[in-house]
Order: C-alpha cells, then sequence, then structure tokens
C-alpha cells in the first residue's frame, strides 16, 4: 500500500518537475501535506456563552477560504472558546478555553490525532520547549491563587505536572531553555513574568514588568519583548503601558520603555526586528535600538481585535458585534493600504501561518 | 342556547323591576374583586384567558404553559433553566409579567425568568398582545403576560392534592385550597417541584449533567368586605428556587443559582354604583445568587426591594368610564457588581373609555412618568373597537411603549472589562394593531395583525475603550400575523375541543435589514382535546421554525415541533371526593431539538399524576 502511494507521489512529482523545469532556482518539490498547508489559519473564539469556537482557512493568495474546517474534518465541534493554537512540527494544538481541553491534530490535514482533556482548567496559550509542551491555566477564575502551568508530555498527549504560578498566566513562549510567561492577571490584574527552566520545570526568576502584560515577541539577538497596556482608565488607578525588554543571556530586565499614561497598547508582533502593535485606534513600528517610542502612526484610523504581521503584510480582525461573523483585514505593508477583506468566523481572536 | 332565553328574560326583567342601581352593584362588587381593571376595561385588543384545565397540564412553570398555549417564542437554556420570553418577535425584556395588577418584571435584567413563575394556583392567567406601556408600564411592549388571584365570597370549602411523578426522577407536590364565607375568604397554593433533570442528549453520549433544580412556590389571598362599600384584600406570592445551571454540548458547568422572589399587595377599595377608589400598598423583594462553582462558597448577588403605593380612582358617567391612577414607587438594589442605587418613580396615567353606541367603543390612555435617574417619555394609546353583531367585532389600536433602563443598565459597577451606563435612554416603540374576531358557540376565529417600530433597542457592546457596556444601538421593526380558530364539538357524552393558533412573525433590524436573533418566522400550536364521561384524552403540539442565532445570519438553528400526549380519568368516591389519575407523556416524538443553541431539550419522557379533590 505505501509503495504504491510512494511512486504514484515520484510519477507525480517526475510530472511536475517537467512543468517547473525553467524556475530559477531549479526544482523544489514540496510535499503536499494536507489540504491547509500554504496558509492562514484564524482561530475563531466562537459565541459566549452556547457555542463553539470554529478554524477558517484562508490559502495565501486569499483566493480559497473554508470555514470550520475542524468540524469539517473531524465531524465535532471545536469547543467553547477557542483560546488559541500552538504548533509544534507537524501538530498543532488547539487550546479551548471553556470545554478545558486541547485538540491535537495534524496541522495541515486538521485530523484529529488526540485530545488532552485531563489536567487542564481554563486553558489559554501553549508553548514547547525542551520537548514538552507549556499550557498556561487560570485554573477556577473565581480562586486567584490556583493558576498554574500545565506541563504536557506531547508523546501521550497527557498532562504530566503542574507548575503553580502566580494570578493570571496568559501568553506563554519559549526558547531552546526557558519558558516564559505573562501574567496578565485573569479577572484581576498582575504585571509579572515568570521564567521556567524547561530542563527542571522550576520557576528559575519572576520579573515584574508595566501592568497587564498582554503579548511577548522575539528579536533576531534571541532576546524578548513584553508589552503592557497599562492598567485601563476604568480601574481608578490608570497607569501607563510599558515595552520591556528581557536580556535571555541572563534573564534580566534590559530595557523599559514607557508610553503615556493614557496609552494602552496590544498585540505586539515581529517582522525582521520591526515590531508592530495597536494603540489608540492606529497600528505604531518600533525597532530595537532606538530609545525612545514613536510618536507617529504607522497606519491611522485602524482598530483591530488582534493583529499581527507577516510577510509583508498586516493581518487585524474585526469582532464586529460579537454574535456574527467577523472580518480579517490584510494590509500591504509597503503601501500600508488594505488589500483585502475576508468574512471569518465570530469573534476571530487568533491569526496563525502554516 | 335557546334554552336559556326564558331565564335570561326573567333576569332581565327582575333587573328592570329593581332598578339600575342594583345591576350596576353587582358589576362593582365584581370589579372590585377584580384587581386588574385595566385589563377588563382598558385593553381593546387581543386577550387570551387560559382555562383551568390548560394550566393544569402544564401546570409548573409558565415556559411550559406558554410553549403550547400561545404564539409567544420561549427559549429556555435547558429544561428548568433561565426562560426567557420573545413576544411579536421583541426581546426578553419587553415582555411585561403583571401580577395582581404590579408589573413583576425584574429590576435588575428587565426581565422575568418564565421558569420562576408557577402558574398552577392562580386563579386566572391571561394572555394580552399589543404594547400596554399605558396601562402596566416599563417593558409592556410586546405584549403582558396577566396572574391574576380570584377571591370567591360565599360559604365553600375546598382542597385539592397533587402529586406528581415522572421521568428524570421529577416529583411535584401542590395543594390549594378556598374558604369562604359571605364575608370574608382565604386561598392557599404550595407548591414543591424537584428534578434531577439528567436527560440524555439524544445523539451524543452526554447528559444533562449540572441540570438538577427545586422550587417552592406559595400564592397566599384573603379578601376580607368589610362593608357593603368597602373591600379589603391581600395577596402574597413567594418564589424559592434552586438550580444547577446545566452546560452546554460544548462546556461543562458546575455552577448554581438560587432565586428569591416575595411579592405582597393589600389593596383597599372603597366603591358605590358611580365610582370606585381604590388605594394599594406594595412590596417586592427580589434576590439572587449565583455559585460561578457551586463547590465553593463564593457568590455573587444582587437584590432589590420595592415600595409602592397606588392610587386608583374610577368613575363612571353614563357611557364613559374615567380612570386616573397615581403611583410612586421607590426602588433600591444592591449587588456585588451594582452601585448601590436608588429609583424613585411617579407615574400618572389617565384612562378614558367611551361606549358610544351598543356597536361602538373607543378610547384613550396617556401616561407620564417621573424619574429621578432618567427622562421617560410620554406615552400613550389610542383604541376602538366596532361589533357588527354579538359574533362579530374588529378593533384597532395604536400605542407608544417604553421599556426603562434596568439597574444593571445603569448601575453596573466599572470593572472587569464592563460598566453601566448612565446616559441610556430608555427603549420606545410605536405600534399598530387591528384584529378581528368571530365568536359563536362552535368555533371562535380571531385574527391580528401588527406593526412595530421600536428605537434605542439596548444591547452591551464593547466601547471604544473595549469596555462592555449597554448602548442604544439599534432599530428594529417587527410585523406579523396571528391566526387562531377554536371548535368544540359535542354529541351525547363525547366532547371535542381543537384549539389551533399559527404566528407569522419578522422582526427585522432597521439598518442592516437583517433578521433579529432567536425570532422565529412561524409559531403553530394546536390541541386536540376528547373527553369522553370521565375519560380524557388530549394531544398537545408547538412547532417553532428556524431561528438566525447570529446577527448577521449566517448562522440558525433548526426549527422542532414537539409533542405531548396524555390521558387521565376522573372517578367520584362517595359524594364530596374526586380522584383524578392522569399519564403524560412528552415529547413523544422524541425529538431531538434545542431550543437556545448547543443546550439540547430532553428526550421522550413520563410524567404521571395523582389528584384529590374534595
Amino acid at each position: 500500500m505505501k509503495m504504491k502511494q510512494v511512486s504514484i507521489l515520484v510519477a507525480m512529482a517526475a510530472l511536475f518537475t517537467v512543468s517547473c523545469s525553467n524556475d530559477d532556482d531549479g526544482v523544489v518539490i514540496e510535499e503536499v501535506k494536507g489540504d491547509y498547508q500554504n496558509g492562514i489559519l484564524i482561530a475563531n473564539e466562537g459565541p459566549f456563552n452556547n457555542g463553539s469556537g470554529t478554524v477558517t482557512y484562508i490559502s495565501n493568495d486569499s483566493l480559497l477560504v473554508k470555514d470550520a474546517i475542524f468540524k469539517l474534518e473531524n465531524n465535532e465541534d471545536v469547543g467553547n472558546i477557542l483560546q488559541s493554537i500552538a504548533f509544534n512540527e507537524e501538530l498543532a494544538y488547539i487550546v479551548v478555553n471553556n470545554s478545558h481541553k486541547i485538540h491535537v491534530v495534524n496541522r495541515y490535514t486538521f485530523k484529529s490525532e488526540g485530545v488532552i482533556d485531563d489536567g487542564l482548567l481554563n486553558p489559554r496559550y501553549m508553548t514547547v520547549s525542551n520537548g514538552k509542551g507549556y499550557v498556561t491555566n487560570w485554573g477556577d477564575t473565581a480562586d486567584e491563587t490556583d493558576d498554574y502551568i500545565a506541563v504536557i508530555d506531547l508523546i501521550s498527549n497527557t498532562v504530566s505536572e503542574s507548575i503553580p504560578v502566580e494570578l493570571g498566566p496568559e501568553a506563554i513562549t519559549s526558547n531552546a531553555n526557558f519558558v516564559y510567561v505573562a501574567h496578565k492577571g485573569a479577572f484581576g490584574q498582575n504585571n509579572k513574568v515568570s521564567i521556567i527552566d524547561s530542563s527542571s520545570d522550576l520557576i528559575t526568576s519572576t520579573l515584574t514588568v508595566g501592568d497587564f502584560p498582554n503579548s511577548m515577541q522575539w528579536d533576531t539577538a534571541g532576546n524578548l519583548w513584553v508589552l503592557s497596556s497599562g492598567a485601563p482608565e476604568y480601574t481608578g488607578e490608570e497607569t501607563n503601558g510599558t515595552l520591556t525588554e528581557i536580556n535571555t543571556s541572563d534573564n534580566t530586565i534590559s530595557q523599559t520603555l514607557d508610553f503615556d499614561t493614557t496609552e494602552h497598547p496590544s498585540a505586539l508582533s515581529v517582522e525582521d526586528d520591526t515590531f508592530y502593535y495597536g494603540m489608540s485606534n492606529a497600528v505604531y513600528t518600533f525597532e530595537p535600538g532606538l530609545d525612545a517610542l514613536p510618536t507617529e502612526a504607522f497606519i491611522n484610523d485602524v482598530s483591530f481585535y488582534t493583529m499581527t504581521v507577516n510577510d509583508g503584510k498586516l493581518y487585524g480582525t474585526d469582532a464586529k458585534d460579537y454574535v456574527s461573523k467577523g472580518d480579517l483585514y490584510i494590509y500591504d505593508l509597503n503601501t500600508k493600504t488594505l488589500t483585502n477583506t475576508i468574512s471569518v468566523g465570530i469573534i476571530p481572536g487568533g491569526i496563525y501561518f502554516n | 342556547m335557546r334554552d336559556n332565553k326564558p331565564f335570561l328574560i326573567i333576569l332581565v326583567f327582575l333587573c328592570t323591576l329593581f332598578g339600575n342601581a342594583q345591576q350596576d352593584s353587582i358589576t362593582v362588587l365584581d370589579e372590585v374583586i377584580l384587581t386588574d381593571v385595566r385589563l377588563l376595561h382598558f385593553s381593546n385588543g387581543k386577550v387570551d384567558v387560559l382555562k383551568d384545565s390548560l394550566v393544569d397540564r402544564n401546570g409548573s412553570s409558565l415556559t411550559d404553559l406558554l410553549q403550547f398555549n400561545s404564539s409567544i417564542y420561549l427559549k429556555e437554556n435547558g429544561l428548568g433553566m433561565l426562560s426567557s420570553p420573545s413576544f411579536r418577535g421583541t426581546n426578553a425584556s419587553q415582555t411585561a409579567v403583571i401580577w395582581n395588577g404590579i408589573n413583576i418584571n425584574s429590576q435588575l435584567t428587565g426581565q422575568v425568568d418564565f421558569n420562576t413563575i408557577v402558574p398552577r394556583n392562580y386563579g386566572s392567567i391571561s394572555i394580552r398582545s399589543g404594547g400596554g406601556s399605558v396601562q402596566f408600564g416599563s417593558g409592556a411592549i410586546g405584549g403582558s403576560v396577566h396572574l391574576n388571584d380570584l377571591f370567591r365570597f360565599g360559604k365553600h370549602s375546598e382542597h385539592e392534592l397533587l402529586f406528581s411523578y415522572g421521568s428524570f426522577d421529577t416529583k411535584n407536590f401542590n395543594y390549594r385550597t378556598s374558604i369562604g364565607s359571605k364575608k370574608t375568604t382565604v386561598g392557599l397554593g404550595i407548591n414543591y417541584l424537584e428534578s434531577e433533570n439528567d436527560y440524555k442528549y439524544l445523539g451524543t453520549n452526554q447528559r444533562n449533567e449540572n441540570g438538577a433544580f427545586n422550587n417552592v412556590n406559595v400564592n397566599a389571598n384573603i379578601g376580607h368586605e368589610i362593608n357593603d362599600s368597602q373591600l379589603l384584600k391581600f395577596y402574597h406570592n413567594t418564589f424559592i428556587g434552586d438550580r444547577d445551571f446545566s452546560g452546554t454540548i460544548t462546556a461543562p458547568s458546575n455552577s448554581n443559582y438560587r432565586d428569591y422572589n416575595s411579592r405582597n399587595l393589600l389593596e383597599w377599595s372603597h366603591f358605590n354604583e358611580k365610582q370606585i377608589h381604590r388605594v394599594k400598598l406594595g412590596y417586592l423583594y427580589e434576590k439572587y445568587k449565583y455559585y460561578d462553582n457551586k463547590e465553593r462558597a463564593d457568590f455573587s448577588f444582587g437584590n432589590t426591594n420595592t415600595f409602592l403605593i397606588n392610587y386608583d380612582y374610577k368613575i363612571n358617567f353614563k357611557d364613559i368610564v374615567l380612570n386616573g391612577i397615581a403611583d410612586y414607587s421607590y426602588i433600591e438594589a444592591k449587588g456585588t457588581s451594582l452601585e448601590n442605587g436608588t429609583r424613585k418613580t411617579l407615574a400618572t396615567t389617565l384612562l378614558f373609555k367611551h361606549n358610544l353606541s351598543e356597536k361602538v367603543t373607543y378610547g384613550a390612555n396617556l401616561r407620564k412618568e417621573f424619574i429621578n435617574d432618567y427622562k421617560s417619555p410620554f406615552v400613550y394609546s389610542l383604541n376602538g373597537r366596532y361589533s357588527f353583531n354579538s359574533h362579530h367585532t374588529i378593533y384597532l389600536n395604536a400605542s407608544k411603549n417604553y421599556r426603562v433602563p434596568t439597574f444593571n443598565e445603569v448601575y453596573w459597577i466599572l470593572g472587569g472589562g464592563s460598566g453601566g451606563n448612565p446616559d441610556i435612554r430608555p427603549e420606545s416603540s410605536l405600534q399598530a394593531e387591528i384584529g378581528q374576531t368571530f365568536k359563536k358557540e362552535k368555533y371562535t376565529f380571531q385574527w391580528a395583525a401588527f406593526y412595530i417600530d421600536s428605537e434605542d433597542l439596548i444591547q452591551w457592546r464593547p466601547n471604544d475603550m473595549g469596555i462592555w457596556t449597554p448602548i442604544n444601538i439599534n432599530n428594529a421593526s417587527n410585523y406579523g400575523l396571528e391566526v387562531s380558530l377554536e371548535l368544540a364539538e359535542k354529541w351525547g357524552n363525547h366532547n371535542l375541543t381543537w384549539k389551533n393558533s399559527y404566528a407569522l412573525t419578522k422582526a427585522v433590524d432597521s439598518e442592516t435589514n437583517k433578521s433579529l436573533m432567536y425570532v422565529p418566522e412561524h409559531k403553530v400550536t394546536s390541541i386536540l382535546t376528547y373527553a369522553y364521561l370521565d375519560w380524557r384524552l388530549f394531544y398537545q403540539l408547538f412547532v417553532n421554525s428556524s431561528v438566525f442565532i447570529t446577527s448577521d445570519n449566517s448562522e440558525s438553528l433548526l426549527g422542532y415541533a414537539v409533542s405531548n400526549l396524555g390521558l387521565s380519568r376522573s372517578f367520584k368516591i362517595k359524594e364530596k371526593m374526586n380522584i383524578e389519575t392522569s399519564l403524560q407523556v412528552n415529547n413523544l416524538f422524541n425529538k431531538n431539538y434545542q431550543n437556545v443553541a448547543f443546550r439540547p431539550m430532553p428526550n421522550r419522557n413520563v410524567q404521571l399524576k395523582l389528584k384529590f379533590k374534595i
């Protein structure tokens, strides 16, 4: 059976070679790994109270859009509040907050490879380091002391350990040795980044950053940048947003840039060492090495539910009234113009590239 | 009919003999015994009164009752959970529930959870279609549901005991009694309902976990005739509910919700043949406690106290009826997420009716409220009725109605990403209706067409700063047609009745032209009852067509038809005792349906009832 498939593949590859033989770079045969390769995946949270999140697939040329691909491939709902998707090699981990589970699927075919539903309580985001998965969990939302990181055995797809952490672990990222957890504060408020050594799974240090750290990105030197929104006005004690650089060689804060008190940035993303973030109905850019934050917006009059940059384009979503299909907007970063608007699912909260 | 004629003639003769005064005073006494005169005199539209036998079948919740017996669309978060109505395509806070003449919509949410009203022990339940804000206050936009206790003077003593057991370990106990003398009467009804409610989700291997509930409901009333011109009445209702809130297909739940409602009303009336003075004192208390995780001790809560005093003066001049009402209420609210708010309202109402001739009646009603924390619109209604003959009438009405912002909408504390909006305005609507009724011994046929234009509809949305807050955002227009046909046939000991209704409803967002969510275009109800001697067989059905569950109409929920079948027999034991046994099969065809997306409703289930009457 296998031999037969391989031979067909070879035959097709031969055909392909012929047709592409005049390509400048010679022939790159890309194995077709599934319907959802080479495209954008949108994680739609789904309606709040009752319902299911969905994943929308959009081909890179935006011509093909497929709704609810998880359900399409597995005939099962993703679950209530699709919080985020993490990737590791050929697998995607779909983190479902209110259903307290993670679906493991092949990232290209979206066929289910398993489900992790034991040991998770209000899971938020996941990262992979040192061959293990790390998932931020709010625990019981009424309990501010039971928040934890679930360590996932990626072979058996089970929670192997829980690391108790400070209130409200949210965004999580990692390099080969450490896992970095931003504590936004769940339903409360926090201003910490905790750092876990992924060989021992112990917390090695906890850094204080700005209030409400919401996103983290890496620069090409391997240092980590943490964006905090600051406390909004309604908290009664408004604080400024901050952008903090963590030097990962010794895991200390090497730089802190303060925004104005009334400025509350979010959704940090990066491409080629240029950082992008959204704030006050505009998108701003920042490059490491600069001593000050920009005062001029990069693109004005835009407001996104979430945004990110990739391959010269800016992707932003609009959740509209939260009870209808949202939109994905694609901007060209060179011309700063809107090139595409694509209807996606309900509350599009995550943008990923396959 | 023919047989009654001599009797009627004698009656008419006697009345003329003893003069008109006598006749009037009988009506006046009947009228003061009734609390809701506005329903009697100033509701020139469609009012359906549900018969006792209908209430008896679906008597444990208002949801169940209206599902099968009205054109109101109800959505329940699973059986017994939160339940909200949509009357003529309006939203849940636009249906007023009127308890013995007082509006009891929650001051916190603006709605009544229809699973917290136990209709079984009320003397009369009426459904009044169309706007009624002038008569009944805030929220009577789509229509209103009226729960009235009845007072029976005259010597009697009646007791009724009901036991019922059914699927999902559902137990129901009910006791009601009415005792009276010439001058005094006492009524009492106590109902207890509990259920494990762990029904199967058809087509899955899941169950309705965490759906157990129980509730206690007490109705009590005392009436006393002080003398020929004075009557004192006291009404009371307590509801205590304890529910685990079901999860959905995609998310489990371990929450629990408790509510406590107490309603008290004291009414003194002084009357003669021309005029009635009424003074009412009322006290309403509502409280909820919500445990997000029932294993934990922490909960959130909200409660309100409402004190009201009401003076009502009604006078008849020949063919004209005039009614003036002044109503003052003081409401205070507290809660985990509420600023301590108080609201003082003075409402003034003037109702006018003129019986121009035997055939033509028309009326005009006005209301103006003065409220401390926002501006309430001046509302009015106009109506007319023409009777071609005693079988055939046609009516027209038009009104302006409103819904006040609730305490949650105004006083919700800013924090955790949400907050109330002190600048919110009341929702308001203009509406018109035309209808016709043909009524004969063997059939009743009615139709009504309506149009409602609503503006400033309130919706919670994130504002510029990302904070969820109520905003006056939508305008909508609703229109539709309601038709009902009731047939009765009788031969020998056989009795057959067939009651049907159909409603066509369109509710459209004026800006986007999209249909509003959770409004079915079609609703059908049908009840067929066949009685033979002591046996009774009934079949009841309701059909809801599909509804949109997203505001852009991109997703919808399938329509469904649900049927119940019941059989009962009554036995007479000795002279006075009567026993009735019945078996009811709910969801006869085991239909897999959801009336809120991702929240399945029960599979086929059975209920056994045993009732004793003395």
